[in-house]
């Protein structure tokens, strides 16, 4: 059977790459550190196959056909498409088929109806973080998309529940293979609102309480309360939360966490404290 | 509510390079290919970031002013002015 060997989370600001040359010498540090951190634990773990957690960016979906959930079925991905990341090393990524199809398997047992697409861009969601990570030869990757950018979104608590019927899959998988998890994007932050630019730094480190806690239900009532209160951006933590119940629930311990306003984020690293199989 | 085709145009212009250049020199030419309400086209040809904010996805609105050769500084100048503008419509109910 398939087991679970790391569950992790980054922050995936694109002007870590388009604007790197504006970032503070000292939010480089913390950020390269972090990074490298996730990294090397993901190293450590040695898995076979990564899934990532991340939102389409407006590459694969538009407002005529936009998936709550997409599982990537694809033996092949294509790289990201964003012309600043034309240094990203990778033009096509492996996929996994028949994890991705177990996946998808799984959560129709379990009533949830994921689109599927055998054909994905991984956008920069996917790909800063695996690439300033370090992670490099890619392992096969199975994407999961959330809609995080297009209300109506996921709940909350449909999130958690995703992530624990993920464990279930990876765990009923009937190969022997070495599973992590990478869930993208937040923490605070606004794009193309009014508030853009402005992170909330407060809710950041409560939201990293709650996770550190790891109680289920006061994590999604914090979530269910304060998201709709704060920057666009931070819809992205759905996909921390479904990670958080992939991993157990078991809370996590936070890498690092730096306010940086040069590429408008909170940026938020953790990897999970894993659940016992 | 979001407005199909001005989201349409702004989704095009940022998923192709060559679409953006195209805009960026015939921005007319390219207007053309989309049924734009008369309104709507208007508020695109005035750079009108207010309009279009309140008809098009956050993301895609800085994604099209980007391609669009706005510089950031004027982008999030005239957002803000977005937010005052909705704030004072909630205010007069």
């Amino acid at each position: 059977m398939a087991r679970i060997v790391g569950v992790y989370a980054s922050s995936h600001a694109p002007l870590i790459v388009r604007n790197w040359s504006g970032v503070t010498p000292a939010n480089k540090v913390a950020l390269t550190s972090a990074l490298t951190e996730i990294g090397r634990r993901y190293k450590s773990a040695r898995p076979d196959v990564l899934i990532v957690i991340s939102p389409d960016h407006w590459v694969n979906f538009f407002i005529d056909n936009l998936p709550g959930i997409c599982v990537g079925m694809g033996e092949e991905h294509e790289g990201p498409a964003e012309p600043w990341m034309k240094e990203f090393p990778h033009r096509k990524i492996a996929g996994h088929p028949k994890l991705a199809n177990h996946i998808v398997q799984t959560a129709l047992e379990r009533d949830f109806e994921p689109a599927i697409s055998y054909h994905l861009t991984l956008d920069h969601g996917f790909c800063i973080p695996i690439w300033k990570a370090g992670i490099d030869p890619l392992p096969p990757i199975v994407p999961i998309i959330f809609n995080d950018l297009e209300p109506p979104f996921p709940t909350v608590r449909r999130c958690l529940a995703w992530g624990s019927m993920l464990r279930e899959a990876i765990e009923s998988y009937p190969e022997d293979i070495r599973v992590a998890i990478l869930a993208t994007g937040g923490l605070s932050h606004s794009i193309g609102e009014p508030t853009m630019g402005e992170i909330d730094e407060p809710f950041d480190h409560e939201c990293i309480r709650y996770f550190e806690k790891g109680d289920e239900r006061a994590l999604v009532e914090f979530l269910n309360e304060r998201l709709p209160t704060i920057g666009n951006g931070a819809a992205e933590i759905r996909n921390w939360v479904a990670a958080h119940g992939a991993a157990g629930k078991r809370g996590f311990e936070l890498i690092g966490y730096c306010n940086v306003p040069e590429v408008y984020v909170g940026c938020g690293f953790a990897a999970w404290n894993l659940a016992a199989s | 509510m979001r407005d199909y085709w001005l989201s349409k145009l702004f989704f095009d212009l940022q998923s192709s390079p060559s679409a953006a250049a195209e805009y960026r020199t015939d921005r007319r030419k390219v207007l053309d290919r989309y049924p734009l309400k008369p309104e709507v086209r208007a508020a695109v040809e005035r750079d009108d970031v207010v309009f279009c904010s309140q008809r098009v996805n956050p993301y895609l609105l800085r994604f099209y002013f980007f391609v669009a050769g706005m510089s950031e500084a004027d982008f999030l100048r005239k957002v803000k002015v977005a937010g005052a503008d909705a704030a004072a419509r909630s205010s007069h109910g």
